[in-house]
């Protein structure tokens, strides 16, 4: 009888241990404190942190360091220039246009290098310069698509890209060969590759994150 | 004109002329983790997960070279 009692009670000792109980408020993901569109921006500026924001921390660590992985990666096998940024030139030189007419009454856009070059052939500036990126940012954006996918690894990309402006200079002004020439062929598309993968990826992630946000987290 | 020779990092491009196609692992290594990171409920089984869709997109992709490289050899010798 005492010995049928024991074996009772190591029975439900054994399935008291096998019960899984629901972890604590504060150990899950229930105590989110973030709307869809804040978790949004926070996972664009530091990717992974939109998860972090809804109490889904390891989550967040591993997409955000993997994110930031892939995009150094590219960085270190294409280079720097792999960046490469609309409304400059291949010696990291930003691009103007202003609206010039003619005594006929022609109108056409000058694209200069230099803003402060003066118009020659009887053509009169009926506007003032504006960079090419603001002047007409899509098909600006469009002459290097790959831009958009690697800015959405985030500020990231604009560090990246300040620099990749930088060392592009020339080392004197009348040099036409960039101080750092970008990288060519195979090595410059999988650097591209990579970058605006990781941008997509973080896409994808700020897209998942700010839905479970919406949805009340871990639901 | 000064060029640095030397080769600096992050800032001039790896030589991997020779070794691109190994380029594919890490890719495909970073994109399983990421996607199943998002898809599986409990992060314990993202190590395995991921493994197995890297080895699914790797194979994959050596699958559609090797069509691809026996399609052009067939039309190179026609």
């Amino acid at each position: 009888m005492r010995g049928a009692m024991w074996g009772d009670w190591r029975d439900l000792l054994r399935i008291a241990v096998r019960i899984e109980y629901p972890a604590l408020m504060s150990q899950t993901s229930q105590n989110f404190f973030a709307s869809g569109p804040l978790v949004a921006l926070c996972g664009w500026l530091v990717p992974g942190s939109g998860y972090w924001l809804i109490g889904e921390k390891i989550r967040g660590a591993v997409v955000g360091l993997t994110i930031l992985a892939i995009f150094l990666g590219g960085i270190l096998i294409a280079g720097i220039r792999v960046v490469d940024v609309p409304g400059f030139d291949n010696l990291g030189r930003a691009s103007y246009v202003r609206l010039e007419q003619d005594s006929q009454g022609h109108v056409r856009e000058n694209k200069s290098l230099q803003p402060d070059k003066e118009s020659s052939g009887g053509w009169q500036p009926i506007g003032a310069w504006h960079w090419t990126l603001r002047a007409h940012p899509f098909p600006d954006i469009a002459e290097k698509p790959w831009f958009v996918g690697q800015i959405l690894a985030g500020p990231i990309c604009l560090v990246a890209a300040s620099k990749s402006v930088e060392v592009a200079h020339p080392v004197s002004p009348d040099e036409t060969i960039s101080a750092t020439p970008s990288s060519h062929a195979r090595i410059f598309e999988i650097g591209t590759l990579y970058t605006a993968v990781a941008g997509m990826l973080n896409l994808l992630a700020i897209i998942d994150s700010a839905y479970r946000a919406g949805q009340g987290a871990g639901q | 004109m000064m060029l640095p020779l030397a080769y600096q990092l992050f800032l001039d491009p790896m030589p991997l002329w020779d070794y691109w196609p190994w380029t594919l692992i890490p890719l495909a290594l970073g994109v399983s983790i990421v996607y199943k990171s998002m898809k599986c409920k409990s992060m314990k089984t993202v190590p395995r997960e991921a493994a197995a869709i890297t080895f699914w997109i790797l194979f994959g992709m050596i699958s559609a070279a090797a069509v691809l490289w026996g399609i052009v050899a067939i039309v190179a010798k026609v």
